[in-house]
Formats: C-alpha cells, sequence, structure tokens
C-alpha cells in the first residue's frame, strides 16, 4: 500500500477531531485485520474524509438537501447523476454521505474496472471503500448491508459534453436488478453544479494498452469552483414493488431503471431552478 | 463408523489430516497412501491406520489399491490430497500425477462396491483473476483456462473439472474443495513461497487483498467433507483477510515495490541464482487484483468456519471477521 494505516491515521488527524470522530464510528465488517474484505480500512476512509474537506467546504461550498432519506442502516444504493471530467462528484457525494449520517456509513462507489488497473489510484480508491464495478462484488455489498454509490450513466456521463449537461445520458439498469434481487431501495441523487465544473473540449483516443478510457481535453486545467447541491429524494422501495424473482424480468428492471432516471431528473431540475447561479 | 482412503498422506495437510482421523471415533480404519515411503504407524494404532507406498500415476496400481487393500478394509469415502506442489514441475508424468491419477479413481469409484463418496482437494489457484471479476470469490467464478496459463494450473484446472463433470453421473458423490493457500512450507503454497523469502518484488501502486489459511483449517474442511453428505463445489476460505503487504509485514518479509515490467525479470533472476519455486507468471494477476474466496456455502452446507488464525510471527492475529456492517459499528462502538 502506498502507506501504512499509522500514516493514515496520522494524516486523518489534519482534519480535525470531527474526522476523527467519524473514523472511530464508522460502520464497517471488518474481516479480521482492520480491513473489510474489499480493502477499504477506517483510517483511510478518514484521510479521504480529511482531504475532500477542504475542496468540500471552501471550494465547491456544497450544499446537502434531503439527507435524511439515506436509509441509516440496511442495504441501499445511491443512483446519481455524473458528470465533470474528473469524478469529484463522486468525492463530494462520497464525504456528504459520511457527514450525514450518523453512525456514520460509508458510501462504496462503484467504479469501472478500467480504476482498477490503475497504480497507486487503485489501491488509495480501495482503501476508502471503491469496489469494481463487477456484479458480484455488488451483490456481496448489498447482502453485507452496505449503502452502493452507483452512477448508472457510467464513463458517458462523466465525458458528457457541456452542451449536454444535465441530460442525462444512457441510463444503464444493472442497479435495478441488483435492488430487486437483493432487497435494496435506491435513493436518487441529483447533483448540481459538477456539470459545469469543468467543461471538456475533446477526448483525444487513450494510447493503447493503456486502461484509461480515453484522455479528457478540458478547458480549464483545474475545476471552476462552482457550488454544488446534492439533491436527495425520497428512496425509491423497488425491492417492495417487485419480487425478487423480477430482477430476471427485462421489462420489469427497465421500468424501475426508468422510475429511478425520471426521479433524477426531476431533481436535478427542481435543483436548477432553486439554485441562484453557478457559483452560488 | 466410517473407513477412509487419504492419497497424499506424507505431505503436511495429508499428515495433519490422518493424524485427526485416526484420533475419530467416527473413522474406523485409515489408509493412508502416498508415492514416498511413508512411516510405519506406531503399533498401538496398527489396528485402525495402514500406510502404503503407491505410485498414482499408473491406473493400474490405483486399480490394484481401490479394489484389494482399500475393498478389503471397507473404505467409504476417498480423500484425494495428491498433487505434484512444485510450480514449475512440467511434463507428462507431472500431468499424470495431478490429473489422470484422479480420472482413475473415479472411474473405478463408479463401479466399486465400497466407495461412496469421493473427497477431492482443489485449488483457489483454479479461478481466473481480472479486474472485471469481483474482489469475493463464489463458486460459481470463472475458472482460469487461458491457454498461456503455466501447467501448474491448467492441470489443476482439470483435475478439478474431472471432478465436476463426474458429479452426478458415479454412483459416488463428488465433493470439490477449492481451497485457500495454507501459510505452511510443503502445502504448494505460491504465496508462502513467495514471502518466505527475505525481499519480496511486487508492482508498484497495487496492493490486493489476500485470503490465507492454516494446515488445521483445511484439515478441519475436509474432515466435514468426509463426514458430510450431498455432493458438489465449495471454497474453503481460510481465517485471515489481509492486504498483501500487511501479510509480508506480519510474516517478517521486506517488500520492495519494483515497476510492473521490471518484476518478471528479477524473479526470473532470482530463480536461476537461488532456485525459488515462485514463479511471478503464475500470480502476476493476483499480485495487481485481489481474490478472496466467499465461504458461504461451505458453512451452509458442510458446517465448516474457517476457526485457526495464521500465526504471524511479527504481527498480532486475526479478530473474527464480521459479517455485516452493523456488527462493525457495535463492536466499534464498545
Amino acid at each position: 500500500m502506498p502507506f501504512p494505516p499509522t500514516i493514515a491515521k496520522a494524516i486523518s488527524r489534519l482534519g480535525g477531531r470531527a474526522v476523527r470522530d467519524r473514523a472511530e464510528r464508522l460502520a464497517f465488517a471488518d474481516a479480521g485485520h482492520g480491513y473489510d474484505r474489499f480493502g477499504m480500512h477506517p483510517d483511510f476512509v478518514a484521510v479521504g474524509d480529511a482531504l475532500v474537506a477542504p475542496i468540500y467546504d471552501h471550494y465547491f461550498r456544497v450544499k446537502s438537501y434531503g439527507s435524511e432519506h439515506i436509509p441509516t442502516s440496511g442495504p441501499a444504493i445511491l443512483a446519481g447523476n455524473h458528470s465533470g471530467t474528473l469524478p469529484l462528484d463522486g468525492a463530494m457525494l462520497f464525504l456528504d454521505v459520511l457527514r450525514h449520517t450518523d453512525p456514520p456509513r460509508v458510501a462504496r462507489p462503484v467504479a469501472d474496472y478500467f480504476v482498477l488497473a490503475l497504480p497507486v489510484v487503485s489501491t488509495l480508491f480501495a482503501r476508502s471503500g471503491v469496489v469494481g464495478g463487477s456484479r458480484g462484488n455488488a451483490r456481496a455489498l448489498l447482502e453485507a448491508g452496505e449503502l452502493l454509490m452507483i452512477f448508472p450513466e457510467g464513463v458517458p456521463g462523466i465525458g458528457k459534453a457541456f452542451s449536454q449537461r444535465y441530460q442525462l445520458q444512457t441510463w444503464t439498469k444493472g442497479h435495478c436488478e441488483l435492488a430487486i434481487r437483493h432487497g435494496a431501495p435506491i435513493v436518487p441523487v441529483g447533483i448540481v453544479g459538477a456539470e459545469e465544473q469543468m467543461p471538456q473540449l475533446a477526448r483525444l483516443p487513450a494510447p493503447k494498452g493503456s486502461p484509461i478510457p480515453y484522455i479528457p481535453v478540458p478547458a480549464t486545467l483545474i475545476p471552476f469552483p462552482v457550488r454544488y447541491h446534492i439533491h436527495y429524494g425520497a428512496p425509491i422501495p423497488v425491492h417492495e414493488d417487485y419480487s425478487p424473482d423480477q430482477a430476471d424480468d427485462p421489462a420489469v428492471v427497465a421500468e424501475a431503471a426508468a422510475r429511478v432516471k425520471a426521479s433524477v431528473q426531476a431533481l436535478l431540475e427542481k435543483g436548477l431552478a432553486e439554485r441562484k447561479g453557478i457559483f452560488r | 463408523m466410517i473407513s477412509v482412503l487419504v492419497t497424499g498422506a506424507h505431505t503436511p495437510t495429508g499428515q495433519r489430516l490422518v493424524h485427526s482421523l485416526v484420533a475419530d471415533t467416527r473413522v474406523r480404519h485409515v489408509l493412508a497412501v502416498d508415492s514416498t515411503e511413508p512411516p510405519e504407524p506406531p503399533p498401538r494404532l496398527a489396528n485402525r491406520l495402514q500406510t502404503m507406498k503407491v505410485d498414482l500415476r499408473s491406473s493400474r496400481t490405483v486399480r490394484e489399491l481401490l479394489f484389494g487393500p482399500a475393498r478389503d478394509l471397507g473404505v467409504e469415502v476417498v480423500v484425494h490430497l495428491a498433487q505434484r506442489g512444485d510450480a514449475r514441475s512440467r511434463g507428462r508424468r507431472v500431468h499424470k500425477a495431478n490429473v489422470d491419477a484422479l480420472r482413475s479413481m473415479l472411474d473405478l469409484a463408479d463401479r466399486h462396491p465400497t466407495i461412496r463418496r469421493v473427497v477431492v482437494r482443489s485449488f483457489a489457484v483454479v479461478y481466473r483473476v481480472s479486474m472485471d471479476l469481483p474482489t469475493l470469490v463464489t463458486e460459481d467464478h470463472p475458472l482460469n483456462l487461458a491457454p498461456s496459463a503455466p501447467q501448474y494450473v491448467r492441470d489443476r484446472v482439470e483435475a478439478d473439472l474431472t471432478a465436476c463433470t463426474r458429479m452426478g453421473l458415479i454412483q459416488a458423490e463428488i465433493v470439490v474443495l477449492r481451497c485457500a493457500e495454507a501459510m505452511a512450507a510443503g502445502t504448494g503454497s505460491q504465496l508462502y513461497d513467495y514471502l518466505k523469502a527475505p525481499v519480496a518484488f511486487r508492482p508498484m501502486g497495487f496492493d490486493p487483498m489476500v485470503n490465507v489459511a492454516t494446515v488445521d483449517d483445511l484439515v478441519a474442511a475436509v474432515e466435514a467433507a468426509t463426514h458430510g453428505s450431498g455432493e458438489g463445489v465449495f471454497n474453503v476460505p481460510g481465517f485471515d483477510t489481509l492486504p498483501l503487504t500487511a501479510a509480508a509485514h506480519k510474516w517478517g518479509t521486506r517488500m520492495l515495490p519494483m515497476p510492473g515490467p521490471l518484476v518478471q525479470p528479477l524473479y526470473n533472476l532470482r530463480h536461476r541464482a537461488v532456485g525459488s519455486s515462485f514463479s511471478y507468471g503464475l500470480n502476476r494477476h493476483r499480485m495487481h487484483f485481489g481474490l478472496v474466496l466467499d465461504g458461504t456455502r461451505a458453512r451452509d452446507v458442510l458446517g465448516y468456519t474457517p476457526r485457526h488464525p495464521v500465526h504471524w510471527p511479527h504481527g498480532r492475529a486475526a479478530r473474527a471477521p464480521l459479517p455485516t456492517v452493523r456488527d462493525g459499528a457495535a463492536r466499534r462502538a464498545k
């Protein structure tokens, strides 16, 4: 690992008492050596907490609405819009959930496969709770009662053109299938602000053999200091509306995915209507 | 009371298993065979333990074993542990020991008058490791069928599949145990071979999760399968799940992160210089992506749960794993 947990703990102390307190109270399934089976460690979650906090508080000045909709225990899926060239929306959502749940919950980000092939990044992400986007990983986490963070737009979402901001791209359905099969409600999340943080001018093809899907060409070297507004909607009880057997029915899963997509789109429209400007 | 035939009885796992079976009041007789000359059993056990040197590579010898001493003793359960442990062994003779011996045994078990159950020890190495596959591996996980895989892997996959394809087709029940690697010498564990060196190289920037077992837990799983009923494939995880670097630290091995493309040549050099049995080519994906066996099925069907943590020379032992986040919150709140 890039550094041991003792150093992670020391770094996390830079974030202050609140960060350490959250790390101490964190809900996670210790596999015996302080890590869970996927490699998450509370002290590394605290490092993420401490490092993201200044960006969350002072750069993007995140405002959170409706966090009472996040289940305090049991399996659940957060499904939101994805954008911004760099996955900072995931980092902001990660910290927002950590701060607004008691005991603190880690929203386990489900990442595209290529992330796991990136040296250092893959390890740091795994220690902070990120898992690869395979069905088996998601199943195991839901069965253990974890909270998943899924962006159904995937890579096309984060790479969308500026002209497509707040227009949801291809909406995958796997999260609904998992929710129906494993009895998890889906909490829709609308993230307003991220779609304007780093307009993308072009996408260059990645070098052959590289794990990344493309090289983005953003209009700015660093993201604009837009204000983030994170809106959580009421949980969609797909696990109650459909029986687990219906997870195999493509029509049912498509219908559930359409409901989630419509909820996220509605949250985005509400958020856009309520905000006073990109930076406010 | 049952009689049990154990192959590979002279391996560390075999020796411990035989010892445990002999002490088990549910077992009437143990027939312990190995390709090397086994020690004579102590006189007090002579009526419960019989040892034999048998070369299982020959189908005729297997027939003579099963329809000779095994039939005479009324062996009901065969525990097949015999596999060549050296990752670098190759060739037809190795294949005969790793695969053909099992095939002969299964063929003969179908028409054997007393054998009703065959327990086959398989290995976690049969699973494919890739970034697009789950870290937590269930029994339906894809197997490593890559043509480029070394014979060590191909033989194990073939033996595993040979047993799986016979399930339900022969009169004997077949149980395949896909076991985590044991942190013990002579068990064929690549992880043990990797960590026993004073300095181990790893690809820079990667630190995958590993799951390791003890011989005691493997024996417990084999015993559970021996006395159980029904057939199927079961993962046998160990008690310890931790990152590779943490395992190295606890084992007292110094880890040297190297740029990925340099690790293979360095291990090739080390093999030429000191004859290390660790093969980086065999483990390249495992050095990048995690593989942790999910033992839910073994727990539910066989009643097996790992209970013996690895004795780490330079670190504390593992605490009991927690199945859910809620349990974690409760433990951390204490």
